[in-house]
């Protein structure tokens, strides 16, 4: 008895999963559950990543867009206003557009992506050293560089919706 | 064909494997939040002079069941208002993070879920997953004060996640390795990681009592303000899986982290002789960092929000990032001894210790200026 019908059904069920979850947070008009269906989809690309051999992507996967960004989603809905919008489709009307573009975009990558026919090389003892020294060797200065971008992006932000305190403005103001 | 453990085989033990592990983490789980609901209750009324629970049982013992019992034939109560399936999902989403981590911790020598490569990262990772179930039940509660006690807990929960991960980084950088057998089998004999890294262990520590919002971090469920934070429109067994459940199964995976980082996992007299020893050790230590949690939850008061977030923000972060920068430099130029970080770190924890009254005392010196700034010209204006 042989179990390799185990991961073509795995990969199955969570292509489904990502494929399902992805449509459904476009087409639903409900923004919290888009947000968790989203939190799915996610799960469901970090368990691909498992079945590549790469636990340490999958976990960061996991660790950075379900807790940490999708949470920010939530909270961003939370602070936003919004009523009941019934028709919250109203005024998009590109659906036939969109299905062209998607089409052409969609039919050449399945074709590529099916060409392929040799099995992906499985790191033994998973991915943890490999992407670490591929990190911080070969590809140190582009790992510099993003991170000095995502500082200056976080600075920026800071500036940009920084409010002065009332209180303090009133006191300096009296001086 | 290969055969595995019992002359199963390694195919079938696999799944197999899973299926026991879960069932047993359940098991612990439920009866775990129950004995410690009890310690709870016995030691703070011990703390207090008061008796605890003494009428159920022999010494009380089976309080906990029956309370258990009644919140199982409770009425299901779910408000108009609430928001259907978020309102149901939220408890499991709360709940199962915290059963999955159990997977990783290394009961004894062998018993252990999975031995993953990378078991520190799936823990942290399983730990922020808990905050969208907060944010999730505060926003389908339907309700203001269910809402902004949701909002909070996640702030409080993703500010504290970047210390608690900075403390677990050094000690990875010690040992070189991020799973939990390896680092536990790296303090065999006395010389526990504790005694190598007390400043990484303190920060995790105070991280800890606030990611399991427990006292005096539990501002989630400040009653005075928040009538009960996220949980106020859960009742019955659904409170029961948030509240009780999930909060003492999250304590205890706290605190086996711990217990493994940085106090020798299962390692003990005796271990090497009879294996299973080490699940004795184990729980030993666990508990007594419960116990520890329980001391200081009768002890302390409760802290306020801005004060919970600026000393996380201004104090604790930067002293994980100096503790960082400290033991890897540290660890690079000294490869083959472990004393000069050692020395570091026991260091930087009495500078640390030492000089909160010196920061206090100056933020209470601005504190009052500015409050005698601002009230002086109305008072000039009044008289």
């Amino acid at each position: 008895m042989t179990f390799d019908f185990v991961e073509p059904v795995i990969f199955a069920l969570l292509s489904i999963g990502v494929i399902a979850g992805g449509v459904a947070v476009v087409m639903l008009s409900r923004i919290t559950a888009a947000a968790l269906l989203m939190a799915f989809t996610f799960l469901c690309m970090a368990g691909m990543f498992v079945l590549l051999g790469a636990e340490t992507i999958a976990l960061f996967q996991v660790l950075i867009y379900v807790g940490a960004i999708t949470v920010l989603i939530l909270y961003g809905v939370m602070f936003t206003k919004f009523g009941d919008r019934p028709r919250a489709l109203f005024f998009q009307r590109q659906t036939p557009l969109a299905a062209v573009f998607v089409a052409a975009v969609a039919i050449p990558v399945a074709i590529i992506g099916l060409s392929f026919t040799s099995a992906t090389s499985r790191p033994g003892g998973g991915d943890l050293v490999a992407l670490a020294t591929s990190v911080f060797t070969d590809f140190a200065f582009p790992f510099e560089i993003a991170s000095v971008l995502l500082l200056a992006a976080m600075v920026g932000a800071i500036v940009l919706t920084k409010r002065e305190d009332p209180e303090e403005a009133a006191l300096r103001r009296r001086r | 064909m290969p055969v595995g453990p019992f002359g199963i085989d390694p195919l079938i033990w696999a799944p197999l494997r899973l299926v026991i592990a879960v069932g047993l983490a359940l098991f612990l789980v439920l009866n775990g939040a129950l004995l410690q609901i009890y310690l709870e209750r016995k030691i703070q009324a011990i703390i207090q002079d008061r008796l605890g629970p003494y009428h159920v049982g022999p010494f009380g013992l089976l309080q906990t069941f029956a309370d258990a019992l009644k919140l199982i034939s409770k009425e299901d109560v779910r408000a108009q208002a609430t928001d259907g399936w978020f309102f149901v999902a939220a408890p499991a989403l709360v709940f199962c993070p915290m059963l999955a981590s159990w997977v990783v911790l290394p009961f004894a020598q062998d018993i252990v879920g999975a031995n993953l490569n990378v078991g520190l990262l799936y823990l942290t990772t399983l730990g922020s997953m808990t905050v969208l179930g907060i944010v999730i039940a505060g926003w389908a509660s339907n309700n203001k004060y269910a809402l902004v006690g949701g909002l909070r807990s996640a702030g409080q929960l993703i500010s504290y996640e970047i210390p608690q991960i900075l403390a677990l980084v050094s000690v990875a950088l010690v040992v070189g390795s991020l799973s939990m057998i390896d680092i536990t089998r790296s303090q065999a004999g006395p010389l526990v990681n504790v005694l190598i890294l007390p400043f990484s262990f303190v920060i995790y520590f105070i991280a800890a009592l606030a990611e399991t919002n427990r006292t005096p971090f539990d501002l989630p469920e400040a009653e005075s303000e928040l009538v009960a934070g996220w949980l106020t429109e859960y009742s019955g067994m659904r409170w029961g899986t948030m509240l009780a459940l999930s909060e003492y199964g999250n304590v205890t995976v706290v605190c086996a982290i711990v217990t493994t980082l940085w106090f020798g996992g299962w390692q003990g007299p005796g271990v090497e002789a009879i294996p299973l020893l080490g699940v004795l050790w184990f729980t030993l230590k666990v508990y007594a960092f419960i116990v520890v949690m329980m001391w200081i939850r009768a002890t302390l008061p409760r802290l306020r929000i801005d004060q919970l977030m600026s000393f996380c923000w201004k104090g604790l972060i930067p002293m994980a990032l100096l503790n960082i920068v400290v033991v890897a430099v540290l660890a690079l130029a000294f490869p083959t001894t472990k004393v000069p970080i050692a020395v570091a770190s026991w260091l930087l924890l009495v500078v640390f210790v030492a000089g909160i009254p010196f920061v206090q005392r100056r933020r209470l010196r601005t504190l009052r200026a500015r409050a005698r700034a601002a009230t002086a010209p109305a008072v000039r204006a009044a008289s």
